[in-house]
C-alpha cells in the first residue's frame, strides 16, 4: 500500500509545471473517477485545507490524502513520492547552472530570463490582489506591509504574522460591527 | 551548523508561507541575508523553478540547499520546507472534520493575502532594481525586452514557461551574439 501511494505520488509530482493544481486534477480522474476511493467532495475539502495551512499545497494535498488511505505513513509516503522526480531534476538543473553560469551563452540567456522574471511575479501579483482586499483596511495592511518590507526591511517572517494577527482582529471587529 | 542553518531557515520559510509567490519575499530575504543566493541568483531560482516541475518553495529549496551544502543540503532544505506538512498536516488530518470549517484560517488569511500583496510589490520593486541596471545605469535593452515580456504575459496571456523561453532566446540573441 505504501509503495503503491508512493509510486503514484511519484508520477503526479513528474507532471507539475507552475503550481499544483494540475496535481488536483489527476487526483480527480484517478482517485475520484477511476478507483473511487474517495469523492469530489472530499478532494475540494482537502484542497481547500491544504491550501489554507501553512506550507506547500501540494505537500499538504499529498499529506492528506495519504493519511486518509494508510495513516501517517501512508502521507509521509505521498508527500515523499510528490517530490522525488522534482528534487532530483532540480538538482542536475543546479549543478548545470553552477558549472556554466559562467559561460557567454548561458548568461546571456539567464539575463534574458531576469528581464522577465518582475512581469512574471507582477502579473501573478494581479491574481492575488483579486481576493486580497475583503475589508478596506486590507489596502492599508499592503501599503504599510510594502514599506515595512522595502524600506526598513523588517523579516517577511514577522510580516507575515503581524498580518495574521490583524486579519482576526479585523474580522472579530467587522463581525461585532454586523451584530 | 551549516546543515541546522538551512533547516531552520526553511521552518520558517514553510510556516509563514501560504503558497505559490507569497514564498518569495520570505525566500528572497533568507537567501539573501545568509549569502547563500546573490539577488541575481534569486531572480534565477524563481525563472528556473516556474519552468521545471514541483512547487517554487521546494524547488528553491533544493537550489539553495544544494549551493550552500550539496545534496545532503538539498535534502534538509526540503525537509524544513515540508516541516509544516509533516507537522501541522498531520495533527490537522487526524482532526480532518473539525478543520473543515474553521472559521479562524479564513479570517487569518484574510491579514496575510493584502500582508503578502505588499511584501510581493516590494520584491518586483526589487527585482525591477537589480535586473534592469547595469553598474549603476539603466540598461535599456534589458528594459524593452522586460516590457516586451510584460505585454505578452498581461495582454496575450502567453503562458510563464513560454514567456521564460522566450526571454532565453532573446537574450541569447542580445546579450550573446549581438552583445547589447
Amino acid at each position: 500500500m505504501l509503495a503503491k501511494l508512493y509510486i503514484q505520488f511519484l508520477k503526479f509530482g513528474a507532471f507539475t509545471f507552475g503550481g499544483g493544481w494540475s496535481i488536483v486534477a489527476q487526483m480527480k480522474e484517478i482517485y475520484v473517477n477511476r478507483e473511487k476511493v474517495i469523492t469530489d467532495e472530499e478532494l475540494l475539502d482537502i484542497t481547500s485545507i491544504g491550501r489554507s495551512l501553512p506550507g506547500t499545497m501540494i505537500g499538504n494535498i499529498a499529506m492528506f490524502f495519504g493519511h486518509r488511505m494508510a495513516g501517517f505513513f501512508g502521507g509521509l509516503a505521498c508527500m515523499f513520492g510528490m517530490i522525488t522526480v522534482p528534487m532530483i531534476v532540480l538538482i542536475l538543473i543546479t549543478s548545470f547552472y553552477t558549472a556554466f553560469q559562467n559561460n557567454l551563452w548561458v548568461a546571456s540567456a539567464m539575463r534574458g530570463v531576469r528581464t522577465a522574471v518582475a512581469p512574471v511575479i507582477l502579473s501573478a501579483l494581479m491574481g492575488m490582489v483579486k481576493s486580497a482586499f475583503k475589508f478596506p483596511p486590507c489596502y492599508v495592511i499592503a501599503l504599510a506591509m510594502f514599506g515595512l518590507y522595502f524600506f526598513l526591511r523588517m523579516s517577511p517572517v514577522w510580516l507575515v504574522i503581524i498580518g495574521a494577527v490583524l486579519g482576526l482582529l479585523m474580522c472579530e471587529w467587522y463581525e461585532r460591527r454586523s451584530h | 551548523m551549516l546543515l541546522l542553518e538551512l533547516f531552520w531557515s526553511f521552518v520558517k520559510i514553510g510556516f509563514t508561507s501560504f503558497g505559490g509567490l507569497s514564498m518569495i519575499p520570505l525566500i528572497s530575504a533568507e537567501m539573501i541575508s545568509h549569502g547563500w543566493m546573490t539577488a541575481h541568483e534569486v531572480s534565477d531560482i524563481v525563472a528556473i523553478a516556474e519552468m521545471t516541475p514541483g512547487p517554487l518553495g521546494l524547488n528553491c529549496a533544493t537550489f539553495a540547499g544544494m549551493r550552500a551544502a550539496g545534496i545532503l543540503g538539498a535534502f534538509v532544505a526540503n525537509m524544513g520546507a515540508l516541516s509544516p506538512t509533516y507537522t501541522l498536516c498531520a495533527v490537522a488530518a487526524i482532526f480532518f472534520d473539525k478543520f473543515r470549517d474553521n472559521k479562524r484560517l479564513g479570517e487569518i488569511m484574510t491579514g496575510v493575502r493584502p500582508a503578502c500583496v505588499g511584501m510581493v510589490a516590494g520584491v518586483v520593486v526589487d527585482l525591477v532594481l537589480v535586473n534592469y541596471a547595469e553598474a549603476g545605469n539603466i540598461h535599456l535593452p534589458s528594459v524593452i525586452l522586460g516590457a516586451v515580456d510584460l505585454i505578452l504575459l498581461l495582454k496575450f496571456h502567453v503562458s510563464i514557461p513560454k514567456v521564460l523561453m522566450l526571454s532565453a532566446i532573446a537574450g541569447v540573441i542580445m546579450f550573446g551574439v549581438i552583445g547589447l
